[in-house]
């Protein structure tokens, strides 16, 4: 199991499909499964998250509205 | 340009040694032929700053590097045949012509110009050749491999786009990135595309854009159109700049068949909005959305199973030796039935064997038998014939000994010896008196004849009065 969270998608989509087919292989001990089946469900729950934060619909902005809000907000008066 | 050596015959004095000082007038004039007698040559560029004379039309012709001013008379213009309004801003085109230089005079300016005779609409062929010469120029820097050595993020959470804000190019990105189910942040920066303003616009842009921190990957895009029309694509400041961004770049500029030198340095070249929308989310959301289902639910199996499978299996265990003592004893009831089966089998077959045996001993025995009565039969009769045949021999036999024995008896009859006149001595009692001695002792005695009997009595006794009768004799 990683220590840490994974570095992004792919590298939690890689290490998931390796969990999978370790699992998948049945040579896994009892021990082994658990663990691997716990971190499996933490990549799934990291990915899920990754996926809802672009499943929430397409959100256009304008990079001169966003300089624009930039300059205000870094103004002094604004 | 090298000084030109313009010898007047006067020597300078003051200054430094050079030659001089010249009369400007006659200078100028010097000037103007040595450049009307440089080398005509092509020159090819983007026509800006259009204007007219009575006489002559002028115009800066450049590109990403530099610019010449440029004139044209009104007479060699019209021969060279362009269509209405052709030159313009923003054409590309090629000039023949050489330098010239009106050198002025007492109130009118001088003025320097490339003097165009002829001049033309650029072809693709003008233009390819310029974008060969520029993809060979990059590609020696290295410049067409530094964008496809970043790491592009499969989902990325925010990206960047450039494009003109009323461009189908832009419709057709935000729709392939919907069908990918993608529902991220798309920041626009649109900018000219079709000009001499849109590279520099465009590098703005993307310098823009590279610099937002949230930014995972822009897109360059625009439709269709001729070379000239996607020019600004291939200019050489806007490829520098692409290729030194450190957020990867996906271009997609005209049509499959257009090839733009961004498409050269860019991390991916597409032929299509739609395909761009794709390399800047190389994952399909939806399609990811569903593996993940069912690996999760993989997981969640997995892990249930594998506890299921283990409680299973020491269930099992420890269901074996009563298993084996039910296998056992299943087999055991087997073999019971199987040995009741075959004994019953046996037992019946042996009692139809022995049924056999003693049918067959039976009728053996009874042929035997009626064999035996017949022969005893037959013996019978042969005995029963011999019998009969002895036995009417010996009645034969016996009846003439009889026959004999009845004559000799009848010739030792005492009754034919007192037929033939003897008389028998007897007791009274009747017993026979064989001798005279047993007369003298009886003393009393009957005489028998064959015709009665007479009382007698010997001369010794002495009678009835002595104790004898005698009227009996």
């Amino acid at each position: 199991m990683t220590d840490s969270a994974p570095a992004n998608y792919e590298a939690a989509v890689e290490r998931l499909e390796e969990i999978i087919d370790r699992l998948d292989s049945g040579q896994a001990g009892l021990r082994e499964t658990l663990d691997l089946c716990r971190e499996g469900k933490e990549l799934v729950d990291y990915c899920a998250g990754e996926l809802d934060a672009v499943g929430e619909g397409l959100k256009e902005l304008n990079l001169d509205d966003l300089a624009a809000k930039l300059d205000s907000s870094a103004s002094p008066g604004s | 340009m090298a000084n030109p050596q313009i010898s007047l015959g006067v020597s300078a004095t003051p200054g430094p040694d050079l030659p001089g000082p010249f009369a400007v007038g006659r200078y100028a004039k010097k000037l103007k032929g040595w450049m009307r007698e440089r080398p005509r040559v092509l020159l090819i560029g983007e026509v800006t700053g259009v204007g007219r004379s009575k006489v002559q039309a002028y115009f800066e012709l450049r590109d990403g590097e530099g610019a010449v001013p440029c004139a044209i008379w009104l007479r060699d213009l019209e021969r060279a045949g362009l269509p209405d309004g052709a030159l313009r801003d923003g054409a590309e085109v090629v000039i023949a012509g050489g330098l010239d230089y009106y050198e002025g005079g007492g109130t009118a300016s001088p003025n320097f110009c490339f003097r165009a005779t002829h001049v033309r609409l650029a072809g693709e062929g003008d233009l390819l050749a310029r974008l060969e010469a520029l993809r060979t120029q990059l590609r020696a820097e290295g410049l067409t491999t530094l964008q496809k050595q970043l790491t592009r993020s499969a989902l990325p959470k925010t990206i960047g786009v450039v494009t003109a804000e009323g461009g189908a190019a832009r419709r057709d990105l935000l729709a392939g990135l919907e069908r990918r189910g993608w529902g991220g942040t798309v920041v626009w920066a649109f900018a000219p595309v079709q000009d001499r303003h849109a590279a520099p616009a465009i590098a703005r842009a993307l310098q823009d854009l590279a610099a937002r921190p949230e930014i995972e990957a822009i897109v360059v895009t625009r439709g269709g159109g001729s070379l000239a029309d996607l020019w600004a694509f291939c200019d050489e400041t806007l490829c520098r700049t692409v290729a030194m961004l450190r957020v990867p770049v996906v271009s997609a500029v005209g049509h499959e068949r257009d090839t733009t030198l961004i498409d050269d340095v860019a991390a991916v070249a597409c032929s299509t909005p739609t395909h761009a929308a794709e390399a800047a989310v190389p994952l399909d959301c939806r399609g990811a959305r569903r593996e993940l289902g069912r690996q999760a639910l993989f997981l969640r199996r997995g892990a249930d199973g594998a506890i299921g499978a283990r409680a299973r299996h020491l269930g099992s265990l420890a269901r074996g030796p009563a298993r084996a003592l039910q296998r056992q004893r299943t087999i055991l009831n087997q073999k019971t039935r199987e040995i009741r089966a075959a004994s019953e089998r046996g037992i019946a077959e042996r009692g139809a064997f022995q049924r056999r045996i003693a049918t067959i001993v039976l009728e053996r025995t009874r042929r035997r038998a009626l064999d035996r009565a017949e022969r005893a039969g037959e013996k019978r009769r042969r005995h029963g014939a011999a019998l009969d045949s002895a036995a009417e021999r010996a009645v034969a036999q016996r009846r003439e000994a009889l026959r004999q024995a009845a004559v000799a008896l009848r010739a030792h009859d005492p009754e034919r010896t007192l037929e033939r006149g003897y008389a028998l001595a007897e007791t009274p009692d009747g017993e026979p008196l064989t001798s005279a001695a047993a007369v003298a002792a009886a003393g009393r005695f009957s005489l028998r004849f064959s015709d009665g009997r007479v009382d007698a009595r010997t001369a010794a006794d002495p009678g009835p009065g002595a104790g004898g009768d005698q009227g009996d004799r």
